[in-house]
């Protein structure tokens, strides 16, 4: 066998990867017809289509159809891809960066923290001021947790414990904000604590599409450094990561990150727990794979969570993250009941 | 002789009320292997991690290649020293190979360098460490010993001229502890520098050119084997009463615990 072979052979998720990313991309674009189709007024997949070829030009849909696809649906679809993905994807950056497989930006408290400041951001400027305000506050509850983490470094399960602790009280805080601000212009406490994409629109929707770009560029670039992480950090620091330089750099790009999702979405919970473990069997433990195949799996989580959230008690709508607890909670007791939480 | 590639001047590192090491020196050449034993306690960890620019010193210097390692930043360390430390992580979710591949980042923007030389590398590095088999398991899986070899393999593919090992045979069986050993004589043939912290004495008696021997985070002795390795002054240092006699193949200094007054 040649070297080059001999190395190819080496990696046992490549086939995997193969045939992951196909599926996936097919089962996305399938989630999202099967979303623009489907809700208080069913439209036939041919309608959906035709709405969507006539907004690039080609033929003629009904007004009513295109209100409700382009108008009403299309931008929650994809705020729920957006969301999804970015949750996915900071979820698995922050198992990589505390090294546990337990961390979830929502647990962590990231989430709840960003909420107070995108309910107080709601209060002055709508959903843009929310999503300013929520990206301040997700930036600074990082830097809070990673004093928590400084010192708890030792103890995985520790981490965990006091991101929840961290969580409750700040969402304890949220309620403080909902409760004493003008109902008219605050969304509701369960839109921040569990989530909604019922406020979607094509402007909550451009916003936050520009923001996470820019985060997004951030984290995937922290991959290769993620890697050397996993050896440990003083390893990684003698390969040559500057690991503070990392540390610091990424929690800004993961609290902003999640700061914009609850800014639009509130907190969606468990999305970042579930798809990294999901993934990882799949595409491999490399960060290069489990980071875009994140985004990917929790896009189309999200959108079919949000599907469920429309639908279960039609015509009454319930917060996403009732759906996404469901599903993900289970899993993250399973993993907290294995022995250390190791990421194996 | 060549110029050194380390040099340790003075270095006194505290914690709280303890000094842990007390005004060290020592100089590292290509071509040496330099052991660092000791009782538990001694500094000798400590020294290797001040070395290794994990701790900062409170006073003294420390420069490999003439690199100020206070002042280093990271990836300029890691092209100058590869370390391989004690208790490190286990629950790597990565391939052997992934882990060894790793040892090549610091060389990744290096003028010249090729997806082939870091091939080279790091097959060579896994021949060395007979980690080529385990090329495809996953590290967490692995036993300690086979772990043990794998971060060695992974320390050989950084290829610095100073490498730092503590305790590089713990875990391993008496063969793949004897290989290992004798590696660190094939680094230092390649021109490299290698300082361990060895808890076998008869190891460093015979494969390390010199030996550091530490006490209460001083240098209490510091030579070549049969300079340092003596009953009287090993009796003393550990408070175990020791006999040294001569290795009846390698003809070098064998120490035997024994009983009675030193």
């Amino acid at each position: 066998m040649t070297d080059e072979l001999w190395f190819k052979s080496a990696d046992p998720h490549s086939s995997r990867r193969a045939w992951f990313w196909p599926i996936a991309i097919t089962v996305a674009l399938g989630a999202a017809l099967a979303s623009l189709a489907l809700g208080a007024v069913n439209i036939s997949t041919p309608d959906v289509i035709s709405v969507l070829l006539a907004r690039i030009g080609i033929g003629e849909a009904s007004t009513q159809a295109d209100a409700v696809v382009w108008g009403i649906r299309m931008p929650r679809v994809l705020l729920g891809l957006l969301v999804g993905a970015t949750l996915g994807l900071v979820g698995a950056v922050l198992q990589g960066l505390l090294r546990n497989d337990l961390a979830d930006p929502q647990l962590l408290g990231i989430g709840p923290g960003a909420a107070i400041g995108a309910a107080i951001g709601a209060v002055g400027g709508g959903v843009r001021g929310a999503i300013a305000g929520g990206v301040v506050a997700g930036v600074v509850t990082s830097f809070a947790l990673r004093r928590l983490v400084r010192r708890n470094s030792i103890d995985p399960t520790r981490i965990i414990l006091s991101g929840v602790a961290l969580g409750a009280m700040l969402s304890a805080y949220v309620g403080f904000v909902v409760f004493g601000a003008d109902r008219s212009v605050v969304p509701p406490i369960e839109f921040w604590l569990l989530g909604s994409l019922s406020g979607a629109t094509w402007r909550s929707f451009g916003t936050a599409a520009v923001f996470l770009v820019v985060t997004t560029i951030g984290l995937l670039a922290a991959a290769r450094n993620l890697d050397l992480i996993a050896l440990g950090e003083s390893e990684a620091r003698h390969l040559g990561v500057d690991t503070d330089y990392v540390t610091t750099v990424t929690l800004i790009g993961c609290g902003a990150a999640v700061g914009v999702t609850v800014g639009v979405a509130g907190v969606v919970a468990f999305v970042g727990l579930l798809i990294p473990f999901l993934m990882r069997p799949i595409v491999g433990p490399k960060h290069r794979h489990l980071l875009v195949a994140s985004m990917l799996a929790g896009g189309i989580f999200v959108v079919l969570a949000d599907l469920l959230a429309r639908s279960v008690l039609s015509p009454v709508e319930i917060p996403v993250g009732l759906i996404t607890a469901v599903v993900g909670g289970p899993v993250f007791l399973w993993l907290l009941s294995r022995k250390d939480g190791h990421n194996v | 002789m060549s110029e050194p590639i380390l040099v340790v001047n003075e270095v006194t590192f505290r914690v709280g009320g303890a000094t842990l090491v007390n005004r060290v020196d020592l100089v590292g050449h290509p071509g040496e292997v330099i052991a660092i034993l000791g009782p538990n306690g001694a500094g000798k960890t400590t020294l290797l991690r001040l070395v290794a620019g994990d701790l900062v010193p409170d006073a003294g210097t420390l420069t490999i290649n003439e690199i100020d390692t206070r002042s280093a930043v990271p990836l300029e360390l890691a092209k100058v020293r590869s370390v391989m430390r004690q208790g490190g992580a286990s629950d790597i979710p990565f391939t052997a190979l992934a882990v060894v591949e790793m040892g090549r980042h610091p060389h990744r923007s290096d003028e010249g360098a090729s997806p082939e030389s870091d091939r080279l590398a790091i097959r060579s590095a896994m021949n060395r460490t007979d980690t080529v088999h385990l090329a495809d398991r996953v590290f967490a899986t692995l036993s300690g010993g086979e772990q043990t070899r794998v971060i060695m393999a992974r320390v050989f593919a950084q290829a610095a001229p100073l490498v730092l090992l503590d305790e590089p045979t713990t875990a391993l069986d008496v063969a793949h502890q004897e290989r290992v050993l004798k590696e660190m004589g094939q680094l230092a043939a390649d021109r490299a520098c290698v300082v361990a912290v060895l808890h076998d004495l008869n190891a460093a008696a015979f494969h390390a050119d010199r030996i550091v021997l530490m006490d209460g985070g001083v240098v209490r002795s510091e030579g070549s084997p049969d300079e340092v390795l003596r009953a009287d002054l090993l009796s003393d240092v550990y408070g175990q009463a020791m006999t040294v006699v001569e290795h009846p193949t390698r003809g070098c200094p064998l120490v035997l615990v024994s009983d009675g007054v030193e």
